[in-house]
């Protein structure tokens, strides 16, 4: 993997003068994933964590992974609160982070603000350029297509285009004085203490997400009332979310159907199914979280990283993974064998053939004993099993035959 | 692709006594991990860690162990003493099996949890019946089921 790029992350305020937001910025952060929380949900033990991830935690474990008490995912509930402070944080980051950096600069030279402006406007246009990256390499993750990281970073590149001009009216504006502290919001360019730029920014990142909320959550409400009156079990609960299947007491043809009637692949054995049905189920509940949820088709595309990576079509890239594959608890050993089926037969084959030279070469020296014939016959059998070891160079086989 | 980002984290600011020895791919990282106070068992020792995660990783624990280094590679490794430790570098500790993993753990943290655990040591010993162990197993460290009868670490 490229690691020449670079990523977002809490200890890029830790050479700044701003350090203090390192703590600030881990905090609004997922344990599980270390990204920004990504429609973040509360557990019943108030912890908090992305919807997917913790969705994910507990479909494995059925435990809170910050402090292990047991929850279930229908107890989950949106931290509305958490996802604002994300995105308002996320807003202001490059440019809080690039003052401070542009402070450092200046406090190590220790020059004076008006000193050569031309150099140091190409300079903030240089690291604006960086930062520009950042969330186009970041976004390449879980939530490449997703219609949210695609706002957020049209949001992104809008911001540094306005930034330069900011600089320059503080560089240009020769009332203030050097160094008295004042900047400017890079939105409304109102001149204020660097520490009220921050809670500032929220200010507009509210007015902003004023107009979207309104027309989403009467909405949402208006169908849950709609369904909850009809055949919903359970009020407050979304009606588009999955329920739970209790995959035991299902037969193989019955949960395959399940999966065909929800649209996503239907092939495999049922640990495949089951494990499918899970991720899908994780992936959509965690969906209904959003904001703004994801259509379908991008949600499948992303079961389909998932059958890639980790399901039936999941690669095995190494010799290592094959090795840790064929160790596994849900190893599937009929699978196995029938896929190396031919790759079995063909070292059984070259085995038989090598012990059958070796027998013609031992028959000489045995010809004057009474019985060669019967340990002629009798060796290719064990003979089979001593070459198989060195010639398939992988121990498992063994393991696997005997 | 889950793994890719939270991996990539950490390049500077790890833990003091903590140094990243290679990290050039997802599946496998070496760390060397130092024990920062006078106990005279690991005084002026370097270990190397190797981590080894699959691609359900953070979900499920990496496997974690001391590797040894040959003196020919310019950093002689060895295996610490500690009563959980087999000579083999396989580690018994409860946070890196399935039942204490947690997927907020990261490589950070297990290795200050090595580092306390070699700290809190006093006993120039291996883990009983260590003989056998490294030569009768052959499992994968996650299918070993240790028994975690010692709380005093």
């Amino acid at each position: 993997m490229d690691q020449s790029f670079e990523l977002p992350d809490s200890t890029d305020w830790l050479e700044t003068p701003l350090s203090l937001l390192a703590p600030f910025e881990s905090s609004l952060r997922c344990q599980v994933c270390k990204d920004f929380f990504d429609n973040p949900v509360i557990t019943s033990c108030s912890h908090t964590f992305c919807s997917l991830c913790i969705r994910r935690c507990l479909s494995a474990e059925g435990k809170c992974p910050a402090c292990r008490s047991s929850d279930q995912e229908l107890k989950l509930r949106r931290n509305w609160a958490v996802q604002e402070l994300v995105d308002a944080f996320k807003l202001a980051r490059p440019s809080v982070l690039d003052l401070a950096r542009r402070k450092n600069v200046r406090l190590a030279r220790g020059e004076e603000e008006t000193e050569e402006p031309a150099q140091k406007k190409r300079k903030v246009q240089q690291v604006e350029e960086e930062e520009l990256q950042v969330p186009e390499t970041s976004s390449q993750g879980r939530r490449t297509r997703s219609q949210r990281s695609i706002n957020s970073s049209v949001v992104e590149r809008t911001v540094p285009q306005i930034m330069p001009e900011v600089i320059e009216d503080s560089q240009d504006d020769e009332e203030y004085m050097p160094g008295d502290g004042l900047v400017a919001c890079p939105i409304c360019f109102r001149k204020m203490k660097e520490e009220a730029v921050f809670p500032h920014l929220n200010v507009h990142q509210q007015e902003e997400e004023l107009p979207r909320k309104t027309p989403t959550k009467p909405a949402s409400f208006g169908s849950l009332k709609g369904t909850s009156q009809r055949d919903l079990p359970l009020p407050g609960k979304q009606p588009e979310r999955l329920p739970a299947i209790n995959y035991s007491i299902l037969k193989d043809n019955s949960l395959r159907k399940k999966l065909r009637d929800l649209g996503i692949p239907d092939w495999g054995q049922k640990q495949l199914l089951q494990r499918r049905h899970t991720e899908w189920m994780n992936l959509w509940n965690a969906n209904c979280d959003s904001k703004s949820p994801k259509s379908k088709r991008i949600l499948l595309q992303e079961l389909d990283v998932w059958e890639r990576t980790q399901g039936g079509h999941a690669a095995a890239p190494s010799a290592f993974t094959t090795s840790n594959n064929v160790m596994r608890k849900d190893f599937d050993a009929n699978e196995w064998s029938n896929n190396h089926d031919d790759d079995f037969k063909r070292l059984i084959a070259n085995a038989r053939k090598k012990s059958e030279v070796q027998v013609r070469s031992t028959i000489p020296g045995a010809s004057s004993s009474s019985s060669p014939h019967q340990e002629g016959t009798g060796l290719p059998v064990n003979g089979a099993r001593v070459e198989l070891n060195p010639d398939t160079d992988d121990h498992h086989v063994v393991d696997l035959s005997g | 692709m889950f793994a890719t980002k939270r991996l990539s984290k950490m390049q500077e600011h790890v833990p003091p006594g903590i140094t990243i020895v290679k990290c050039d791919n997802l599946e496998e990282w070496q760390m060397d991990i130092k024990i920062l106070d006078q106990n005279p068992l690991y005084l002026d020792q370097t270990y190397r860690l190797k981590f080894t995660f699959s691609n359900k990783y953070p979900i499920e624990p990496p496997e974690v162990q001391f590797i040894q280094c040959p003196a020919s590679t310019g950093t002689p490794r060895t295996i610490p003493m500690h009563p959980h430790i087999y000579s083999n570098g396989i580690i018994c500790l409860d946070l890196l099996g399935s039942a204490g993993w947690s997927p907020v753990q990261t490589v950070e943290s297990v290795c200050m949890s090595l580092q306390s655990m070699l700290t809190a040591n006093n006993r120039n010993e291996r883990p009983p019946g260590d003989q056998e162990f490294i030569a009768t197993n052959r499992r994968r460290i996650r299918d070993i089921n240790f028994i975690y009868e010692d709380d005093n670490v």
